[in-house]
């Protein structure tokens, strides 16, 4: 499947601003060292979003990154289990797996047990709960390849849906990863790049509202480099909100297009 | 269960008002100032039968910490490390909401956060060193609060995986790392970063003799020594400083009742050098980047008190035991 409007429509890289001082850091560092495909350090995959990928689901969204594919489907509201506590709010559920083929190991997958949860937390703070009381909105997600910063492509993907299925948000909700190798930052790794990391931060946000709904960071940063990889995943982070966007408003025209 | 847990704390609408009144007017409930912790108390060797362990008390927040080394495999992908497997365990002893599988899913978050805290990335690879993950858990989690980790072991610090291996692709130490919340009142994450890095200055390793002459496959006799023990160098262990926004402003360490009261939490995990080793947000409500960036230059100032009082409680918990 390719991007509906072409590489300029469906890139997200961050900004030509940001993008300079990123060529100095090339300048310093290994200059031969080059990405596995081809892409500049801060150059994101193409994206590729398609709503009302499953049928018989509230909303549902498919994602594709390069290698990684996502699809995710929303269902509800519906009716929370009677054994659950009576609530003024509506509740999330979200749940994560992978495909017993979406790694290069069969079954690797089943490593990620903690990524539901982290989606929650990703998610909730962008949906307006009080619109859906005494009843459950359930997200899955299921990765059917899995081929680099699958959760930030989940966290978008499911956002996605869930904006899909008609559930009322504050905000589209975008998630950009960044690999720290040697001195360079890296965005939108591939499986590679990630099991080659000293470091990975993951940033979640309602571009919008320009506000942060999850921040995940790994290994030793310095306060610098914390600022540039969080505005390199900011920047990144409010143009997947427009592609996102133009897919949303895409369907609602002519199905053709997405 | 997180509107369950919040419900058990059970606090009336003048009672909330009083927290977060007192949080705006930085003076807090039990009289500290927003950026003031709780007194840690930290008691070292507390479990005969592991290689090292520590038990952490911070106000009503009890945990322990238990390291115990086997001596095991390296993996085929890194012969050249050790492993560390991390694991923590709420027990309904301290709270009935950590019965059946609210206990479970605690459980599991905080092992994640550790495990990121102190094992490195997912993929735990590139690294030299263990690395300070971030990650978030649930518990106490009313509305949303942001959690700032400081991550425990970054790179280039903690411990040297690499100082784990006896004999390159035969033989390596498989640390276990055991956490055990025994009571709980908020801030279990900052206890238990706490109490394992304590428990892992406490932590002596066995020498092992290699016997000579074992070629190709085979596996090598070892000679465990019970005499000689090699210790860890934890001075490069990061700690965790969790800070919880209740309304306008941040707290550090906060209590239960506070916790209930948080709209996001920010856990930091920083190091003596003051880099960041890890964060992770939890909440639902938003932060703007300019507050996070605001968060981790607080739990740097933060994280230095922290760790020169977590170092001298240890040396003196040490001291108090060799005397024993």
């Amino acid at each position: 499947m390719a991007g509906k409007g072409g590489a300029t429509s469906s890139t997200y890289a961050p900004s030509p601003t940001t993008q300079k001082t990123k060529s100095l850091i090339f300048g310093n560092n290994d200059v031969d060292w080059v990405r596995s495909d081809g892409r500049e350090f801060h150059q994101c995959r193409p994206a590729f979003f398609k709503t009302g990928a499953v049928n018989c689901a509230s909303g549902s969204a498919y994602a594709e990154f390069g290698n990684t594919k996502v699809i995710v489907s929303v269902f509800g509201p519906r009716e929370s289990k009677k054994a659950m506590m009576y609530s003024d709010i509506g509740r999330l559920n979200c749940d994560v797996s992978y495909t017993t083929f979406a790694t290069p190991v069969r079954g690797q997958g089943l490593d990620h047990k903690e990524f539901s949860s982290m989606l929650h937390k990703a998610l909730e703070g962008a949906i307006i709960l009080d619109t859906f009381p005494k009843t459950t909105v359930d997200v899955f997600a299921l990765v059917l390849e899995s081929g680099g910063s699958d959760f930030p492509v989940i966290i978008s993907c499911a956002s996605l849906a869930l904006a899909d299925a008609g559930i009322m948000m504050y905000d589209l909700v975008a998630s950009v990863s960044v690999s720290c190798l040697g001195k360079n930052l890296v965005i939108d790794p591939v499986l590679e790049e990630e099991s080659y990391q000293d470091g990975s931060l993951m940033l979640t946000c309602m571009p919008s509202r320009y506000e942060v709904t999850q921040l995940t960071i790994t290994g030793e940063w310095s306060t610098p480099k914390l600022n540039e990889g969080m505005q390199i995943c900011l920047d990144a982070c409010a143009k997947l909100a427009e592609i996102m966007r133009a897919c949303l408003k895409g369907t609602n025209s002519t199905l053709e297009e997405s | 269960m997180k509107l369950i847990i919040s419900e058990m704390v059970g606090l009336s609408i003048g009672e909330k008002h009083f927290i977060q009144g007192g949080i705006a007017q930085d003076i807090r409930s039990d009289g500290r100032k927003r950026l003031t912790p709780r007194p840690i108390n930290v008691k070292t060797g507390v479990i005969s039968q592991a290689n090292g362990s520590a038990r952490v008390r911070m106000g009503a927040t009890d945990v322990i910490a238990s390291v115990k080394a086997e001596l095991g495999r390296p993996t085929a992908l890194q012969p050249d490390k050790g492993k560390v497997f991390i694991n923590v365990d709420c027990s309904p002893t301290a709270a009935p909401m950590f019965e059946g599988r609210g206990g479970e899913e605690l459980s599991a978050e905080l092992s994640v956060a550790l495990r990121h805290c102190l094992l490195g990335g997912k993929s735990g690879s590139g690294l030299s060193s263990l690395l300070a993950i971030v990650s978030q858990w649930n518990v106490f989690e009313s509305n949303c609060r942001v959690k700032i980790w400081v991550p425990l072991f970054v790179s280039g610090a903690g411990i040297e995986l690499s100082s784990l291996v006896v004999v390159e692709g035969k033989i390596c130490w498989d640390l276990y790392i055991d956490g055990l919340v025994v009571s709980s009142d908020g801030n279990l994450l900052d206890a238990l970063g706490a109490a394992i890095k304590a428990a892992l200055s406490n932590t002596g390793i066995p020498r092992v003799n290699v016997a000579a002459g074992a070629s190709g496959d085979e596996q090598p006799e070892v000679d465990v020594s019970d005499e000689e023990f090699l210790q860890f160098d934890t001075s490069k262990v990061p700690v965790i400083v969790t800070l919880t926004k209740v309304g306008k402003h941040y707290i550090v360490d906060a209590t239960s009742e506070e916790e209930s009261q948080m709209s996001s939490a920010v856990s930091i995990s920083v190091n003596r050098q003051g880099h960041i080793c890890g964060l992770t947000k939890r909440g639902g409500a938003g932060l703007d980047p300019s507050i996070i960036l605001d968060m981790v230059s607080v739990a740097k100032t933060v994280s230095e008190q922290l760790i020169n009082t977590l170092d001298s409680q240890i040396a003196a918990a040490e001291a108090g035991e060799d005397e024993s």
